[in-house]
């Protein structure tokens, strides 16, 4: 979002209090989603959780196209739509919401450079994993995320797609690496987030922040989604206090109603070997 | 160690070792890691052996060399010159984040403001990287690199149809901004980011850092913020007086062009002195030619035999008539 729209957002958000019927966007649960974007969305999910804000979630399959940026998860909240979690976190500020208030200035400092390790290395990796790897492309991500659209167009879309990502991946620097560097980024990146969290319940102990919901998101959807290989979500296993931090948090935050449907709808996940 | 590790990085300019932030940040760590390095200043990638800028080679090195902050910095590490040995798990982990955080949030200004807003790429980076890279590769490099950048950030924002301007400034400056109050925040009133000694991070935000408080540009936003953070700023320029002595002389003048009417003074007596000389030089390759096929000197020859021995031909009419 523009400064000057998030400042004119955020003037209009102050007003209004959060309504009933917010509701978050995100591609197909079932045939559509893809790791990163079900990662993120779950991060979103999570925070919203943590806040105490209510949100229905609604699965579309043009989901990417509809948001502002042209990435998901959004939401729609009252007559405004925002999205990405950064963006979402500051919406919830002005709304009055917000869990890293009781944070110091150092704190937050290393909260914002964790959330941004995520983003760089986690997320990277994850886009990496589903579109440059020709095995999982082929038989994942692909056929997935053109799942709803008929030929040709189901074709054009996912090659399109798959070519944008790995211009990208060549402009950061990634397109060099091969994938075991990449799991070795991803073990390292597991590592630090590891040490930082150490024996706390939560990453800035007792309290859940934003940082603890974009970790939950990308490590539940890496531990719960089956790929074509398993060696992703072993590299996240061998870190037994990240694997207590994801119980612990879905055990608090999606232990009621909706928690079936979630876990059951990641378990299952794309599963073709 | 049978021969020393060789680095090829950018040349220095504005009491920088460097103008170049990976170049910078690579330096950087071999000072602080203690590492011999023999260092050439080149203002050619394509002498590099990778073809890219900086670069290191080596013999222990399988492909002859590496690229890239990240590798150089761990091959150092490889043969034990590793300027992280003391710190924490906790620190190592919190050096993994910021660096993260300084390639997300302040790379992205920092590239703009040298590269992509308007001022700041013709009056200073193209012009200094066009004086400084030989021919011809000073024609076709800086656009090339420009053209790069932009799409580099077009790529990662996910927007195609971005264009240099006002309010992707004010976006990236936001960010960059936040970022060094973060870094600031973080460092407080202490020597160096983990205690007393340097580390790798230490050399990463140095890298960022050191280029925006030293080179000049006419639109200096970010600099003025980091004006503003008066323990970043002196952290700068203690790691440059500390491990950087001899390149921290002030830049001569007339290599500094700041302010407009400086820049006037110091460019219009070599823009005369050029012009007087062009014209000279065009009006001597004319009455050169001239003269060689012969328009002017028959004249000339005709002239001076007329003016010569008028009486002659006038003789000679006479003698005729």
């Amino acid at each position: 979002m523009s400064l000057a729209a998030e400042a004119f957002v955020s003037q209009i958000a102050a007003a209004e209090p959060w309504p009933e019927n917010a509701t978050l966007y995100q591609p197909l649960r079932e045939d559509q989603i893809l790791l990163s974007d079900c990662a993120s969305s779950l991060a979103v999910q999570a925070y919203l959780r943590m806040c105490n804000l209510p949100v229905q979630v609604s699965c579309r399959p043009n989901a990417e196209y509809m948001s502002p940026s042209g990435k998901v998860p959004f939401v729609h909240v009252g007559n405004q739509v925002v999205s990405e979690l950064g963006p979402i976190v500051q919406f919830t500020k002005a709304k009055g919401h917000s869990l890293s208030d009781g944070l110091d200035d150092v704190q937050r400092a290393e909260m914002k450079a964790y959330m941004e390790l995520v983003n760089n290395m986690l997320l990277t990796a994850e886009l990496y994993i589903q579109w440059c790897d020709d095995n999982t492309a082929a038989e994942i991500s692909r056929p997935r995320y053109s799942s709803p659209y008929s030929w040709p167009l189901n074709h054009i879309l996912a090659y399109q797609k798959q070519w944008e990502v790995r211009r990208k991946m060549t402009a950061i620097g990634w397109a060099g690496k091969n994938l075991e560097q990449v799991y070795e980024d991803v073990s390292q990146c597991c590592q630090a987030l590891s040490q930082r969290l150490g024996t706390q319940p939560y990453f800035f102990n007792k309290q859940p922040t934003e940082l603890d919901a974009l970790v939950f998101g990308h490590l539940f959807t890496i531990l719960t989604t089956r790929l074509t290989s398993d060696e992703l979500s072993e590299k996240v296993k061998s870190y037994s206090n990240l694997l207590a931090f994801c119980r612990r948090i879905e055990q608090s935050y999606f232990e009621d109603s909706q928690a079936g449907s979630t876990s059951r709808g990641f378990s299952k996940g794309p599963s073709l070997i | 160690m049978a021969a020393p590790m060789e680095l090829y990085c950018w040349k220095g300019d504005w009491g920088l070792p460097s103008v170049d932030t990976d170049c910078l940040t690579v330096l950087a760590y071999a000072k602080f890691a203690g590492a011999p390095l023999k260092v050439h200043k080149i203002t050619n990638p394509w002498r590099s052996p990778t073809g890219v800028l900086p670069a290191l080679k080596s013999v222990e090195i399988s492909s002859g060399s590496v690229s890239r902050p990240s590798n150089i910095i761990i091959h150092l590490r490889k043969q034990k010159y590793n300027a992280d040995y003391d710190l924490s798990a906790k620190e190592g982990a919190d050096t993994l984040a910021f660096v993260s955080l300084l390639e997300e949030k302040l790379l992205p200004a920092l590239i703009y403001a040298q590269w992509l807003d308007s001022k700041n790429y013709v009056d200073v980076t193209r012009r200094w990287y066009a004086e400084n890279i030989p021919f011809p590769l000073n024609f076709l490099l800086p656009n090339r690199i420009h053209t790069q950048q932009l799409e580099r950030l077009r790529l990662v924002r996910g927007d195609s149809t971005l264009e240099p301007g006002e309010q992707l400034e004010k976006e990236l400056y936001h960010d960059a901004q936040e970022c060094m109050t973060l870094l600031s925040q973080r460092l407080g009133s202490q020597k160096f980011f983990f205690g007393d000694s340097p580390s790798s991070l230490d050399a990463h935000v140095f890298g960022h850092l050191a280029p925006l408080l030293k080179i000049k540009l006419p639109n200096g936003k970010l600099r003025q913020h980091l004006d503003s953070l008066d323990n970043l700023r002196q952290y700068c320029t203690n790691i440059l007086l500390l491990y950087f002595p001899a390149d921290g002389r002030e830049p001569p003048s007339h290599k500094v062009a700041p302010h407009s009417d400086g820049s006037d003074f110091d460019v219009e007596p070599h823009k005369r002195r050029n012009q007087i000389l062009s014209v000279l030089f065009a009006l001597g390759s004319m009455l050169g030619y001239a003269i060689l096929t012969g328009i002017v000197s028959v004249h000339h020859v005709q002239a001076q035999a007329a003016l010569a021995e008028p009486h002659r031909t006038d003789e000679e009419d006479e003698e005729e008539e």
